[in-house]
């Protein structure tokens, strides 16, 4: 019983999070082909273009220049793969946040076109596998 | 249940493991603590010379690495000159 009541929560979080709030990885999906800064818990830094981005934050860069901690040595990489728990922050452009906040913008609005009232649509949440699949597309694929 | 919700669209500061202090405006967050910030400036503090503010812009810090996030008060903000403080830069932690 518990560890459903929790799992149940957690969606409920995640309805909540992405009523009104950015999600961190919503924001990385959306940086797909765009040109970003990573800096990794030894400090490194890496200046590249995103290829791919995973829900661990794992992420491959293209045309990448790596720079040392200490910031005097570089190195160029062709494509390279960095394990989301070894980053410390990405700087990413500033165009992204009005792009993702559109996009959720349009999400929703899609979604309660399609099944009346977002909020009335919540009350039936969690009860049927139907409404559940039904929603989560129009909410989560950026 | 904690949450960081109250901090979403305000100006906020926040102290990351490596000692550095960056201010801006909370776009989102996640269960991990993971922080989108917006509009955002890396604040450095040292003794001779009064607070530098270095525009980051949109930042997105893993919550691995926070350890403070603060509401800041404008009306403080507004009222304090960064460029007539001093004080010691905070060093990071150390294992």
């Amino acid at each position: 019983m518990k560890p459903l009541g929790s799992v149940r929560l957690g969606w409920l979080c995640c309805l909540l999070f992405a009523l009104d709030t950015m999600l961190p990885l919503s924001l990385l999906n959306a940086a797909q082909n765009k040109p970003m800064l990573v800096e990794l818990k030894n400090g490194e830094t890496f200046n590249g273009h995103l290829v791919n981005c995973d829900n661990f934050m794992n992420i491959t860069l293209r045309e990448v220049y790596q720079t040392n901690s200490e910031g005097d040595r570089f190195w160029k990489l062709k494509e390279c793969y960095i394990r989301g728990s070894t980053i410390k922050y990405l700087r990413v452009p500033d165009a992204l946040l009005d792009a993702v906040k559109e996009e959720q913008n349009r999400a929703r609005d899609a979604g309660r076109g399609a099944r009346g009232s977002f909020v009335s649509g919540g009350g039936n949440r969690g009860r049927g596998a139907i409404s559940r699949g039904s929603r989560l597309p129009s909410l989560f694929c950026v | 249940m904690s949450s960081l919700q109250g901090y979403v669209d305000r100006r906020v500061l926040l102290i990351l493991q490596d000692g550095r202090v960056i201010v801006g405006v909370m776009a989102g967050f996640d269960q991990k603590s993971n922080v989108v910030l917006s509009d955002s400036k890396e604040r450095i503090y040292s003794i001779d010379e009064g607070v530098e503010e270095i525009p980051l812009g949109l930042y997105l810090v893993k919550g691995d690495m926070i350890v403070l996030i603060g509401e800041l008060d404008d009306a403080v903000e507004q009222a304090v000159d960064l460029a007539t403080i001093h004080a010691e830069p905070i060093p990071p932690i150390r294992y």
